[in-house]
């Protein structure tokens, strides 16, 4: 007993020890962060915080330093290191991305919305521990899509919009017509008239028949054609709004694709700066010390 | 210039004169008592004659603008025929606000407008050179109580605005100048020349204001910076914006937010439009929709942006019923 007292006492202590050296770690993995925050460090902050996307994007390292468990101490203050690292990632972003307009939406969370015109489009949030874009996929995709049909010359609602004018103009059309068709209506309706005032011999009954049928649906086509001419106005109206809606979209996505041809020259080195934007940042961040200026 | 009557003076007969109002119990006067009394009412009418000509005199050839101010408002009122003495060859009474438009203006060596008489018509009206093929300008009387006088296209009956000398107010009709110079002078007369019917019109504002404290409301023509140009329909729906916007990006000018997120389109030589929601704070209610026109001269207004772009002024016109520029509604409706 008194043997597997001593062992159990030596473990103890071995287990003191090892318990002391992992907390020490924790409080020396902290106290680096503490002074990275002190000394206003965001790229270390940025190694600290997410080891491996560190590694990953700056080592071009697989297997990094990653810290994940020590990372894991500082998850439930993700919102609050956002806020701290923001300060400085709107300003690089503010001169990258001049056309995006961020909004506060939370500690730490940030939205944004693309160009400073009327009815701008909200175009996603921004991930400031991960130093991306989540753009929003809709409108991303339309963006995307436009500059796809810019080789075809055309721009994203053209169709659209092409469809709905021959539309509005087959409407008028039915509209204009109206006179044309009443005078139609109103031979149609003599032919009838006639037909059933003339005396059909009994071998012809079948072609008579057949004659005033033909008539009649002449004469229902009309009407239907009265009935839809009726309706035109207010589609014309629809049609029109849809068409300000879709013109107006057009025009929207025709100043972002200036906005970036004029920053990035094309769609794809918008993308790709996109791409390595954790990278390009951590880099600018090394270049300009840290970006301290813009803080004090 | 001079007006011909075709009735003859008339000459008072005292033993038939129904229209005669009696000064004294006149049936009770004896007959040297009833000359006496005619006598005197022609000296009456005779002196009444005569202050009309020195008044028409200081019309006329003051150098001061108060005389001529308190001889246009003298004679716009002015009965000059009495019971006893008519003047077959008159002015009318609305003649004169025309010759103090153009002595005001003389006055301050600004005067553009040519006065001319009319042999067919027998009236005086108003040329504007550069625009005188499309129309002449007369000031028509309101005869209710409300007084004062239109001044108005003859040809299309556009009253351009309205002047008070007794009340000091001048208003305009944003409806009118809309419709005279935007619409149907757009194809007929060049941009200049209705620039310079628009500083024609300013400037008679202007001077009714600084020389005799007039309030003047110049809705659309406004050039002050501070000037809120209010639309009649305080609902301003966003379909009509996203129209500005469209075609703006047509125009090659970009509807921009401003710093409240209310749309602003940035013109040419620092010129600055702002559309807004106005509220108020007091009673937190919302008082519709305003456009400011900002220029760092103060010197234009909504009127100049219409008359400039062409695609301001085909969306102004377009959406009328929404956005036209609020008047005052005791004068204009």
């Amino acid at each position: 007993m008194a043997n597997s007292n001593t062992v159990s006492d030596r473990e103890h202590v071995q287990a003191t020890q090892e318990l002391s050296k992992a907390v020490a770690n924790k409080i020396r993995y902290l106290q680096t962060l503490a002074t990275a925050i002190d000394n206003k460090d965001d790229r270390l902050v940025y190694q600290l915080i997410d080891g491996d996307r560190y590694s990953e994007q700056i080592v071009q390292a697989k297997h990094g330093s990653a810290d994940t468990d020590n990372e894991n101490l500082v998850s439930d203050i993700a919102a609050k290191l956002g806020q701290y690292l923001s300060a400085n990632l709107l300003a690089y972003l503010a001169e990258t991305y001049p056309f995006f307009y961020f909004e506060q939406i939370g500690l730490g969370k940030f939205q944004f919305y693309f160009g400073n015109w009327w009815d701008r489009r909200l175009f996603g949030e921004l991930d400031v521990i991960k130093v991306q874009f989540i753009f929003d996929s809709t409108e991303y995709e339309k963006l995307r899509r436009a500059f796809e049909l810019e080789g075809q010359s055309k721009r994203l609602n053209s169709d659209k919009i092409s469809m709905l004018s021959s539309q509005a103009d087959q409407l008028q059309a039915l509209i204009d017509s109206q006179e044309q068709r009443d005078a139609e209506k109103e031979k149609t309706r003599l032919q009838l008239k006639k037909l059933a005032q003339e005396k059909v011999m009994p071998w012809e009954a079948s072609k008579a028949k057949e004659a005033k049928q033909q008539l009649i649906n002449q004469l229902s086509n009309l009407t239907e054609q009265d009935e839809k001419a009726q309706d035109a106005y207010r589609l014309i109206k629809d049609n029109e709004k849809k068409v300000l809606e879709l013109s107006k979209e057009d025009t929207l996505i025709g100043y972002e694709k200036q906005s970036i041809i004029a920053k990035f020259g094309s769609f794809d080195a918008f993308e790709a700066r996109c791409e390595s934007l954790y990278r390009d940042y951590i880099a600018d961040l090394i270049a300009t010390n840290g970006r301290k200026n813009t803080n004090e | 210039m001079s007006r011909e009557y075709e009735k003859p003076t008339e000459v008072f007969k005292p033993h038939n004169s129904a229209d005669v109002e009696p000064i004294e119990n006149a049936t009770t006067l004896s007959t040297s008592g009833r000359l006496i009394s005619y006598n005197d009412q022609l000296k009456d009418s005779l002196e009444n004659g005569y202050n009309f000509t020195k008044l028409l005199d200081q019309l006329i050839t003051t150098t001061s603008t108060e005389e001529l101010f308190e001889a246009a408002q003298a004679l716009s009122t002015y009965q000059l025929d009495t019971a006893y003495l008519t003047f077959p060859q008159q002015y009318s009474q609305s003649d004169f606000y025309l010759i103090f438009i153009n002595r005001l203006l003389a006055l301050h060596d600004r005067e553009r407008v040519i006065l001319q008489s009319s042999d067919r018509y027998n009236e005086l009206y108003h040329e504007f050179p550069g625009i005188n093929s499309a129309g002449y300008f007369i000031f028509k009387l309101e005869n209710t109580v409300q007084g004062g006088a239109y001044y108005t296209e003859k040809t299309t009956g556009e009253a351009l605005f309205y002047l008070n000398f007794e009340k000091h107010v001048l208003r305009f009709n944003s409806r009118a100048v809309t419709q005279l110079l935007l619409v149907e002078y757009h194809e007929k007369i060049s941009q200049d020349a209705i620039k310079g019917f628009e500083n024609y019109l300013l400037d008679i504002g202007n001077f009714l204001k600084e020389d005799y404290g007039f309030d003047v409301d110049f809705t659309l023509l406004d050039p002050s910076n501070s000037a809120v140009y209010q639309l009649a329909d305080p609902n301003l729906p966003n379909s009509i914006i996203d129209r500005l916007f469209v075609e703006a990006a047509n125009g090659g000018r970009m509807l921009e937010l401003g710093e409240n997120s209310s749309p602003i389109l940035k013109l040419d030589s620092g010129t600055v439009i702002e559309l807004f929601e106005q509220h108020n704070y007091e009673d937190d209610s919302d008082l519709g929709w305003g456009i400011k026109v900002y220029d760092q001269q103060h010197k234009i207004g909504w009127f100049d942006v219409l008359l400039r772009y062409e695609f301001l002024r085909s969306w102004y016109l377009e959406n009328l019923n929404t956005l036209e520029i609020q008047s005052d509604a005791l004068y204009f409706n």
